[in-house]
């Protein structure tokens, strides 16, 4: 199976940000906002370092 | 008829219910059930479907895992680092066990999702971990 890195990296994170808002919050409403919240998070940070790294010289 | 009204203003007006408190050996098994077959202790304290939606996610993440050939680490002296790895496979259960006597989880080195693979393995099983303290925490009545 190849995912592509941006491809593992949103299924990862819609995985954990799923458990995360379940685990943490009680209110549908509220696991929903809280579950997207930590989706888009991942995502952002992902390509706030992804861009960071970009011009080292890996 | 008083005494009706009485009845239901007194149901209205009275505190939330106590949240059930399992017994502790109970609880125990609960989540033993829940860390063997993830989701399985939130299924049988009677929350169905986030026991489904847990057993969905912890699932998927180990096969996917194990579809971008992931490592799965076992028990091995002369590496102690890698106990910390093992202890989070750990976390998924009895599909860990299942893919290590079917000799999956080998992990190839050279393949494009390995790291990947290796991560989703890891972190399923400390979701999983996470979950089965979530329903200890229902199950003893701290949480609703």
């Amino acid at each position: 199976m190849n995912l592509s890195h941006f491809e593992a990296l949103t299924i990862f994170a819609l995985i954990v940000s799923t458990v995360f808002a379940l685990i943490t919050k009680n209110e549908p409403r509220e696991q929903f906002r809280y579950g997207v919240f930590v989706f888009l998070s991942f995502l952002a940070v992902a390509f706030v370092v992804g861009w960071l790294m970009y011009p080292l010289p890996l | 008829m008083e005494q009706t009204n009485e009845r239901l203003e007194s149901t209205v007006n009275s505190e939330p219910a106590e949240p059930r408190r399992i017994n502790l050996p109970a609880t125990i098994a609960i989540c033993s059930g829940g860390w063997l077959i993830p989701g399985l202790s939130h299924i049988l304290i009677g929350r169905w479907i986030r026991g489904l939606i847990f057993a969905a996610c912890v699932i998927i993440m180990f096969v996917l895992g194990l579809g971008m050939h992931g490592k799965l680490y076992d028990l091995n002296v002369e590496e102690p680092l890698q106990l910390l790895g093992m202890v989070a496979n750990l976390g998924a259960g009895l599909p860990y066990f299942i893919a290590e006597r079917m000799g999956l989880g080998a992990g190839a080195q050279t393949a494009q999702g390995y790291d990947y693979g290796t991560t989703y393995l890891w972190v399923c099983g400390l979701l999983n971990f996470l979950i089965v303290l979530d329903a200890f925490d229902i199950a003893q009545g701290r949480k609703p």
